[in-house]
């Protein structure tokens, strides 16, 4: 598998264990264009911050990379990477490169 | 009597934009005839001075005049939003509601007697100087809620002083001080209040361009959360000139780009308390977390790093907990600060409450959630920090030895499963650590996926 199959599929992942607990009529889909945040996304901050942190698990248990991905510099980004699950991708697969 | 400079406010400004509510502009005409409406229906009633009387409402053309209406007839108002429904029945016996008044989503009203009859010494001094009441639910630090008594004569006095009118968004909650504040400040000045369906930055920025609103008194993770969204591309938010921010700690790096993006908005911080009232402040400048607080009515001091505050407006004192101030009236805040000359800054709770996103979760509460599972053996909830947040609940878990057989993801599950049944979404823990790592690892063990 290359990193972003990789990541994608660790994404994948976190969306089925968001969706373990949330009521069957509100279940998330996954998608690389799925919005993360904002109007056109079906999940609030609290859900937001929940699938940053099973992203942050399943690399740390995965990839065995410890890192934080809502940090000062993902938030001051003139284009924020937690758009759409592809723009997340792509800060992933630069950042843990480095 | 209480209202008489508000009604004088709203005779002169008539044809004014007094609120926006549901995207439909109601002018100050239109709230006094609520009023009116209202001062009826509460005689119709036969609601008496002194009767505590619990508000479940969020920003209305009717929730406003009522409370006014409620304020002009000394009643002791409680009010409460939808947020906090799981609580109402423990603040009804908490505050000895005697009425209740529900304002639905269409604006309708239902009248509901307690049948409780409140006694309680501060209720007494009230109804004894003959003046209008306020409850507010504050945090305590085992879980429970805090009824703070307040004279709302005094709280209305510094609203006497004529500001600066501003087009405002009501943020903040019916039954927050702040939501209180901003309400009053807005209505003493002949401003607007932009009312809100919800609190989602694209929705709210859409509200501000929409009906040019200058003021946006909100909390650091919304601003945090506006940034994130790029909501603010979308929306010309010209209008905006004041952003304040207040109720948890700013992360510097969101302050700093916030500024960069908007160099035109004031930031503002504000210090309040739901048993002080809220102080003036004024930032050093807006990409600063430094700040004076005070202005008259209030007098702060710092002792062994902690803000003390004496204050006017302050409350009278909690319903049901012992009185939190000194022998001479000073309020320890709980808040540690730095201190430079007549500049503070505010460098978060002394007691292990954790704020998330300005919404505050007590260990205890969350801990007892979790220790109702026979599958845990011990709990332990805590803060950790996050970037978007500020906090978010962690929970160190040891599991009991008949589950000795699950795997990490199956026991997370497990018990995010019963949080869900049994509490408000950001107070889950978004993080469970699994204790006694001897005992675990071999069913904890990393599961590798080659990387190419």
């Amino acid at each position: 598998m290359s990193m972003r199959e990789t990541l994608l599929s660790i994404i994948e992942q976190s969306f089925e264990e968001l969706n373990d607990t949330r009521e069957p009529g509100n279940l998330l889909s996954f998608h690389p264009e799925v919005a993360l945040y904002g109007a056109n996304s079906s999940l609030d901050s609290v859900d937001l911050v929940n699938l940053l942190l099973a992203i942050e698990e399943r690399i740390e248990d995965e990839l065995d990379i410890s890192f934080t991905i809502a940090n000062e510099k993902a938030l001051s980004q003139k284009n924020s990477p937690f758009k759409t699950v592809k723009s997340l991708c792509d800060y992933l697969q630069i950042e843990l490169a480095k | 009597m209480f209202i008489d400079f508000l009604e004088n406010i709203f005779l002169s400004n008539q044809s004014k934009e007094a609120i926006v509510w549901k995207e439909q502009p109601y002018t100050y005409a239109n709230l006094v005839e609520q009023l009116r409406l209202w001062q009826e229906k509460l005689n119709q009633h036969n609601v008496q001075p002194g009767t505590v009387v619990m508000v479940q409402a969020d920003y209305s053309p009717a929730s406003i005049a009522l409370f006014l209406a409620l304020i002009e007839k000394q009643c002791i108002f409680v009010p409460i939003t939808s947020s906090v429904a799981a609580q109402k029945k423990e603040f009804i016996e908490v505050s000895q509601v005697e009425l209740v008044i529900t304002i639905d989503e269409s604006d309708n009203a239902r009248f509901e007697n307690t049948e409780i009859s409140s006694a309680h010494t501060f209720y007494e001094t009230l109804r004894e100087e003959a003046v209008p009441g306020l409850v507010l639910f504050s945090s305590g630090s085992t879980g429970k809620s805090k009824a703070a008594v307040h004279d709302l004569a005094k709280l209305l006095d510094k609203f006497k002083v004529p500001r600066h009118a501003m087009r405002a968004i009501s943020f903040l909650l019916y039954d927050h001080i702040g939501g209180v504040n901003t309400l009053l400040y807005t209505l003493s000045n002949a401003g607007c209040l932009i009312t809100l369906e919800n609190r989602q930055p694209d929705y709210v920025l859409r509200m501000v361009e929409k009906f040019a609103v200058e003021l946006l008194p909100t909390s650091p993770s919304f601003i945090n959360l506006m940034l994130i969204s790029d909501a603010y591309k979308n929306y010309d938010i010209s209008s905006l000139t004041t952003v304040t921010y207040g109720t948890e700690p700013m992360p510097e790096s969101t302050l700093a780009q916030f500024h960069r993006l908007f160099p035109d908005i004031r930031l503002l911080q504000t210090y309040g308390l739901s048993e002080l009232g809220i102080m003036r402040s004024k930032s050093k400048d807006s990409s600063s977390l430094w700040m004076k607080v005070g202005g008259e009515g209030f007098e702060t001091r710092i002792v062994e790093g902690i803000l003390h505050i004496k204050a006017y407006s302050a409350m009278l004192g909690y319903l049901n907990a012992p009185s939190p101030f000194t022998a001479d009236g000073w309020f320890n805040t709980g808040d540690m600060v730095e201190q430079d000359g007549e500049y503070i800054k505010i460098l978060g709770r002394e007691s292990e409450i954790i704020n998330v996103g300005g919404q505050k979760v007590f260990p205890a509460e969350v801990e007892s959630v979790l220790q109702q599972l026979d599958e845990v053996a011990e709990a332990q909830v805590f803060g950790q920090e996050n970037a978007i947040l500020g906090n978010v609940v962690s929970a160190k878990i040891r599991l009991s030895n008949s589950v000795n057989d699950w795997d990490k993801s199956q026991a997370k599950k497990m018990l995010k499963k019963h949080c869900m049944g049994h509490l408000e979404s950001f107070k889950i823990p978004a993080k469970f650590y699994f204790d006694d790592a001897e005992q675990f690892s071999a069913r904890f063990k990393k599961q590798r996926t080659k990387v190419a």
